[in-house]
């Protein structure tokens, strides 16, 4: 029987609802087709002629390497001209598309994951922006964009997209990256921890023409430096990144004319394909199986919490299949969410930044991958999830992976980067904004994000604050210029935190001590937005131990450069020491999680952090005993830790080790590991519980089973465990701390006042 | 002009002698044992071709210069004694952290990419040889905290326990106010008099550089203290003897900022690759003499290629942070790139783009290419110019190394034979094809990111390599003259000969020229000029103290300029010595901005984000007598040379083998040309003539290669 309803449409009324629909959609937001797909585009046509038939190869990789020269060229360019601190300090990329939008190349030097999510733009401009009459495509075209819900690591950073026409032909996009900082969100410096609705992000630019034809539109620039709190570096760094991008195109079109159209096409498409091509022969080479770690983070930025990062990996022939289905939810009114595209950033930079870093870095590396989350969870999270702090989903989805690869490939004959625990992944830094000392406001960061500590390798130890994982050659800069431009001194710049190590028979590279405080400002304010305060941000690998957790401290009601004129003898350049001898009468010492929204602060109070360790690498009691010396020596370590945890003895007066003692005492703690250990049906019997402890504010699944989520919703009669799938779980909403600490307060006054009224009354 | 100049190399002491217009050029071996017996066998050499005894020589010249690799080799190997360095407190792991990056700096760019496996080399000054002092001073010079002078006492007691044999100084914004570096200086020597001590030297970070930035001036002074004394020991006996053939005046040694110095006013640091630095000077000597425009100097040896940038428009390419061996310092030395390709640079196969890689692994010297018989299995550059028929194999580096042109096949066809179905001299012709282009991708980016473009510039090509390399690559860049230079085999050497003596100071002051908040023009014309002046009384006591007439010293005043808060400045050559009006601020940041515009595009400059001078500098310097030469390129006249054989060599671009003549040296004699394709070999060099190319020969060795007129339309 026919449907009586289909009947009533003929072709020329579908023809005319389509066209009606097509004209009354309401906003053009993140397309789901362009932001699920990590992919390359399949090949056109055109680049199947050109790779069908016999190819000079080394021709085709002189093209792609005078691309890349190009790309460096414009990296160098932009390294010395960018205002921000994030290009001053590394944190940049320039990249190049093919016409349908792939990543195909990247400078050598920068940020691999800026360019890896900026295909999600180009694919939007291309769809969407190409044939409409009010936009379009042309030569001499730029487009501006941050929003990370179109692609983009988060809304810091800035890019600008320039196609590139030859012969009247768009054959390919380019870009530059830089993180930008200060962008008008709710905190200065781009990175707002305290964001509470996807509006308090700052400015989010969809991708849209700021460049008509060669000129810059003065109207919309107006506009961005008017939503920012820094309209000179906006303006000044916009140009940056236009004359970049425009060397680039420079280069390529020049490289059109001498090697021609059709080598071009075939070169970048060919880059593309030899990737991939090397990608699952590396896969096939790992033993297939299932790898399986679970990672937590302990902090939405506002709150204690945990939350769930789980992760699977299935090696199956040249396939991978990254499972992070289990993760926790997305909060609707905290900042930590990531998108999927930047989720699936930290699997590209653990892959080819640690696994494959000799590989040329192009999206089709991807191509092999499969990645599977739930909707709605913390890492694929909803279009009104704030994402002021999305680097915390990427970057605990690079850690899962990092822990895994190190298992997946231990023994494999052939390694491309060394066997590595998990590198510290958490910007343990402060973020800044007032008003500087030549009347300027700024809003950024401080370059001590550049320090996080390598993990230990199966070779040697790890390297001491060496690089953020996602940056290569990036930059702790030098203090002394830094001081130059903001009102705020380190006081404690570069100290390493002394027993803050992942230990293990190799160690993981520590981290150091930051202190600063403001000084010649009428207004200034810091931020620090990690987690990892109460549980450690990475594990160790092979029975190393995880990193430390690391608090912020904070001496406030003081004026410690006046403390160090008056009485010169209570300041120490050592935050265990000014935290344990509170030395400023008056003064009030604290410490707090990692993740404090913007706060003002008065001149010489005084923020301290650390900078982190990553994981140790296998058993303390193999380690070195000259090795655990040499760091109690260098002050890396106090002799109690050498003690109690390398169960290394040594002469205190001299630090030589007593190597039969040690010996003895190692052995004696392997007996005693003996008798703590538990056969594992009995532990787990002992410990597994069925669900998360009602008291824990717990985000996620609870044991093997990642298609139940559990959380802890806020109703009216306060914290509620719910577990269901994740699309049957009510939106997570969490009140605002403080408004809880007001409560609470206002219940303990109550409480007081009920019992001076009965004693009142008495 | 009678004057000896010397480049001290890792392997060959060159030196040039000018001598009332005869110009000697000759080498010997580089005794590190001793540098005077190589010095004086080189020398020796050249005297025999005057006729005249090595000590009459050194009595009636008027300087001895000396360029030496010495300082990079001790770095290099590690031979230097146990520094200790005081630290502002809370900046204790500044120097081992090396601004996070410092694990890669002086790496290729896979290793740097390679964070897995990124480790920092072992360091000049290990943590337990640092310790910290309580002071601080800030931004603007400001004492914050006073510095403990019991401290500083407790400090060098620790350090001097410790073994340090040398001491080096560097508190926080030291070059704003060097009050406590200086005070902890007076409490050493009122603690440690040298009769207790011996002469365990003591570095400020202030004296060695005037710049900010705490790390790299730190480790400027520690690679400064580090070699001090080697360079010093090792200088001083070639001074002495130089005393004991007669010669009385004062040793120069060159430095990398491009001047020189006599020993006593010469930093260690200041020697670092004060040789290829001299072989910059020398061509700019030359393009000014022979009046050649732009020039991009260029020097491909066995295992490197370096290149240096010498405009026109006289602006001066300086690094202000370069990397030496593994460590960034703070020293404003005359820009320098260095590319790992050479003709030991090792060819393989990229499984990736199923294509031919060359580098940046080399074979060096030791085993070398495979063709030189010694154990290499690898193929590198140089087996492939073997196969191509480029090299004599009997006359190879002068008849010292017989080629093997089967282990070259052998090499190449192990490493490729697998999976490119190619004749070896076909992979041959791929790799010489790579490295030309890498070579001038390196060069073009050099170029280009400073806004000039490769074909408006002569190409000068020195090294024992580049003769043989140079058509292929200028062929990449478009660029349409390349000139092997007079005494090529000797050219830095030659360099040191030109270079005036010079000294510079600066100072980091941050003066803001044009506020972009309030639009006002910086107007403290008495703070500026009072600085300069300073600067030049600083440069002129230098000379002076040398010897040289004050009515001689002249000054270049330069400025590091900026927009808004960029890091990296440019520097600006000032038209005038003082600021007499805001006239002149205007004029400063128009040139400035010229400067800008060219190398970052038109429009790329952005004044509204304020205009910042961040340095002030001053060099200093005395302009002697130079090398005169008759370079003038070749007019057309020149006489074709005659072949004394011929044999088949293969090019690129050109199908099969190519019956090519081959020249030796008396086709270099002046006045003569030979078109290519052509091979010129002489006992040191292979000059290859590439089809479309030409060579004519000049005075003095200059020999020109000239891309025939077709050779350039086919490239319109």
């Amino acid at each position: 029987m026919s449907d009586p309803g289909a009947a009533q449409f003929t072709p020329q009324d579908q023809e005319g609802v389509a066209a009606f629909l097509a004209g009354t959609t309401l906003f053009l937001g993140p397309d789901p087709e362009i932001m699920n797909d990590h992919r390359m585009a399949p090949r056109t046509a055109d680049e199947d002629r050109l790779l069908s038939g016999p190819i000079d190869a080394n021709a085709l990789d002189r093209v792609r390497k005078r691309i890349v020269a190009g790309l460096d060229e414009a990296f160098e360019m932009m390294e010395q001209t960018g205002a921000a601190p994030g290009a001053k300090w590394g944190d940049l990329t320039s990249a190049v598309y093919s016409a349908s939008g792939d990543l195909i190349h990247i400078s050598t030097g920068g940020v691999l994951a800026f360019a890896s999510v900026l295909h999600y733009p180009v694919r939007f401009i291309s769809k969407y922006w190409a044939n409409d009459p009010s936009v379009g495509i042309h030569d001499g075209d730029a487009f501006i964009h941050n929003d990370a819900r179109y692609g983009n690591i988060h809304n810091t950073d800035q890019s600008m997209i320039l196609p590139v026409f030859y012969d009247g032909e768009l054959i390919a996009w380019v870009a530059t990256i830089i993180h930008e900082g200060e962008n008008g969100a709710k905190e200065p410096g781009g990175m707002p921890s305290s964001s509470e609705s996807a509006y308090d992000d700052g400015i989010r630019m969809s991708p849209f023409k700021i460049v008509e034809r060669g000129q810059i539109r003065r109207d919309l620039l107006t506009f961005l430096q008017n939503s920012v709190r820094e309209p000179k570096l906006q303006y000044q760094d916009l140009k940056v990144k236009l004359y970049s991008a425009q060397r680039i195109k420079e280069r390529l079109v020049a490289l059109l004319d001498e090697v021609g159209r059709d080598a071009f096409v075939a070169s970048l498409r060919k880059s593309l394909e030899d990737i991939e091509a090397e990608a699952r022969r590396r896969i096939a080479e790992l033993p297939d199986g299932t790898f399986r770690v679970n990672f937590f983070s302990d902090s939405t930025l506002r709150e204690n919490v945990l939350l769930k990062y789980p992760c699977a990996v299935t090696v199956k022939g040249d396939e991978l299949t990254v499972d992070w289905r289990g993760a926790a939810p997305q909060f609707l009114n905290r900042a930590f969410n990531a998108t999927l595209g930047t989720a699936k950033c930290g699997l590209g930079q653990a892959v080819l930044g640690f696994f494959w870093p000799d590989l040329p870095r192009g999206i089709s590396v991807m191509n092999p991958m499969e990645v599977l989350t739930d909707e709605g969870s913390c890492i694929n999270p909803g279009l009104e999830a704030p994402l002021g702090q999305s680097l915390q989903g990427a970057f605990k989805t690079f850690g899962v992976v990092q822990a895994l690869f190190a298992k997946m490939q231990y023994s494999c004959p052939e390694k491309y980067g060394s066997l590595i625990a998990p590198w510290f992944n958490q910007i343990n830094t402060f973020l800044f904004g007032g008003l500087t000392q030549h009347g300027e406001f700024v809003g950024n960061v401080c370059a001590d994000l550049n320090g996080m500590g390598g993990g230990a390798r199966a070779h040697r130890d790890g390297e001491n604050s060496m690089a953020p994982f996602f940056a290569a050659m990036a930059d702790l800069g030098e203090q002394e210029i830094i001081e130059d431009d903001v009102p705020f001194l380190q006081l404690i710049s570069k100290k390493i935190k002394r027993d803050a190590q992942g230990f293990g028979k190799h160690r993981g590279g520590m981290g150091y001590e930051i202190a600063v405080a403001a000084r010649g400002t009428p207004l200034w304010g810091f931020a620090t937005v990690s987690s990892g305060s109460k549980f450690p941000a990475v594990p160790g690998l092979f029975g190393g131990y995880g990193c430390p957790s690391y608090p912020l401290a904070k001496i406030k009601g003081v004026n410690v450069f006046q403390q160090m004129q008056g009485a010169p003898r209570n300041w120490s350049f050592d935050f265990e020491t000014l935290m344990n001898a509170q030395p400023f009468t008056g003064a009030r010492y604290t410490t707090h999680h990692m993740g404090m929204g913007f706060e003002l602060a008065d001149e010489g109070e005084v923020y301290m952090i650390c900078q982190g360790s990553g994981g140790g690498y296998g058993d303390v009691l193999e380690r070195d005993p000259e090795a655990v010396m040499a760091d109690v020596e260098a002050g890396y370590l106090s002799p109690e830790t050498a003690r109690d945890v390398y169960f290394v003895v040594s002469d205190p007066a001299t630090l030589a080790v007593d190597l039969a003692a040690t010996e003895a005492a190692r052995a004696e703690e392997r007996q005693a590991r003996l008798g703590r250990g538990r056969p594992y049906g009995d532990f787990v019997n002992e410990w597994v519980t069925p669900e998360p402890p009602q008291h824990l504010p717990y985000y996620g699944s609870w044991g093997d089973d990642n298609s139940i989520i559990h959380a802890t919703a806020w109703t009216t009669q306060g914290p509620v465990r719910v577990s269901g799938p994740m699309n049957q779980l009510p939106q997570i909403m969490l009140p605002d701390p403080n408004l809880l600490a007001l409560a609470a307060q206002q219940a303990r006054i109550a409480e007081l006042e009920a019992r001076l009224q009965k004693l009142d009354g008495q | 002009m009678k004057r000896i100049s010397v480049d001290i190399g890792g392997t060959f002491t060159d030196c040039f002698v000018a001598w009332d217009g005869r110009y000697i050029q000759s080498k010997a071996l580089t005794t590190h044992h001793n540098l005077a017996q190589g010095f004086n066998e080189a020398l020796d050499h050249a005297c025999t071709t005057l006729d005249l005894r090595r000590d009459s020589v050194l009595h009636e010249v008027d300087s001895v210069r000396y360029a030496t690799t010495l300082g990079t080799n001790a770095l290099i190997e590690r031979r230097g004694p146990q520094v200790g360095v005081i630290v502002t407190a809370g900046f204790e792991a500044t120097i081992p952290l090396s601004r996070g990056r410092g694990y890669g700096e002086g790496l290729d760019e896979l290793a740097k990419n390679d964070m897995s496996s990124g480790t920092r080399p072992d360091p000049l000054v290990p943590q337990t040889l640092i310790r910290p002092v309580d002071e601080r001073i800030d931004y603007s010079g400001e004492v914050l905290l006073e510095l403990s002078r019991d401290g500083v006492r407790r400090a060098l007691r620790e350090l001097v326990d410790a073994g340090a044999e040398a001491l080096v100084v560097c508190l926080t914004n030291a070059v704003q106010n060097p009050g406590h570096e200086l005070a902890v200086q007076e409490i050493f020597l009122a603690e440690y008099p040298a009769h207790q001590l011996g002469a365990i030297p003591m570095l400020l970070s202030h004296q060695l550089s005037g710049r900010k930035g705490e790390y790299v001036r730190a480790m400027s002074a520690i690679v400064d203290a580090f070699l001090h004394a080697t360079m010093y020991h090792a200088l001083s006996e070639l001074e002495q003897n130089l005393r004991d053939h007669g010669y009385s005046r004062p040793m120069l040694v060159i430095h990398n900022s491009g001047g020189m110095a006599q020993l006593n006013s010469t930093d260690a640091l200041q020697t670092i690759h004060s040789g290829p630095v001299a072989g910059i000077s020398a061509s700019e000597h030359l393009a000014t003499q022979a009046s050649l425009g732009n020039v991009v100097a260029t020097d491909m040896g066995g295992t490197s290629f370096d290149i240096g940038l010498v405009p026109a428009d006289g602006v001066k390419h300086y690094d202000f942070m370069p990397v030496i061996d593994r460590w960034l310092v703070s020293v404003p030395m005359i820009h320098l790139v260095t590319l790992g390709a050479g003709g030991g640079s090792i060819a393989s196969y990229n499984r990736l783009h199923q294509s031919v890689s060359v580098g940046p692994r080399s074979a060096g010297s030791d085993p070398g290419p495979a063709c030189y018989d010694r154990g290499g299995l690898l193929p590198t550059v140089t087996d492939a110019d073997l196969l191509l028929g480029y090299l004599t194999p009997e006359r190879y580096a002068g008849g010292q190394i017989k080629l093997n042109p089967q282990r070259s096949e052998f090499a190449i066809d192990e490493e490729f034979g697998d999976y490119l179905d190619l004749e070896p001299v076909e992979v041959a012709r791929l790799i010489k094809a790579e490295v030309d282009e890498q070579m001038a991708n390196g060069m073009a980016k050099e170029l280009r990111i400073r806004g000039y473009l490769p074909a408006e510039f002569t190409m000068l090509a020195y090294g024992g390599n580049g003769p043989l390399h140079c058509c292929g690559i200028a062929r990449h860049l478009g660029i349409d003259r390349v000139l092997a230079p007079p005494y090529s085999s000797v050219f830095s050497a030659l360099g040191a000969g030109n270079m005036p003596q010079l000294h510079i100071h600066e100072r980091s002051v941050p003066l803001v020229f044009f506020d972009a908040s309030t639009k006002a023009i910086f107007t403290d014309f008495t703070r500026f000029n009072g600085i300069v002046a300073e600067l030049e009384d600083k440069g002129r006591a230098d000379l002076r103290r040398q010897g040289l007439p004050e009515t001689a010293v002249r000054h270049r005043l330069e400025l590091d300029m900026r927009y808004g808060n960029q890091l990296v400045t440019m520097a600006v050559v000032a038209q005038k010595p003082r600021l007499d009006g805001i006239g002149d601020v205007v004029g400063l940041m128009q040139l400035f901005a010229n400067d800008y515009g060219r190398r970052f595009g038109q429009g790329s400059q952005s004044p509204e984000a304020g205009i910042r001078a961040t340095t002030i500098r001053v060099a200093s310097y005395v302009q002697g007598d130079t090398v005169e030469f008759d370079t003038a390129p070749p007019d057309g006249s020149a006489t074709a040379a005659a072949p004394v054989g011929s044999r088949l060599c293969h090019f690129a671009g050109v199908a099969g083998a190519v019956d090519t003549p081959v020249f030796d040296e008396s086709a270099l004699e002046p006045g003569r040309s030979v078109p290519g394709p052509a091979i010129v070999t002489t006992p040191t060099t292979t000059y290859l003539v590439e089809p479309g190319w030409r060579i004519e020969t000049g005075a003095h060795g200059a020999i020109w290669f000239l891309a025939n007129p077709r050779e350039q339309e086919d490239r319109q």
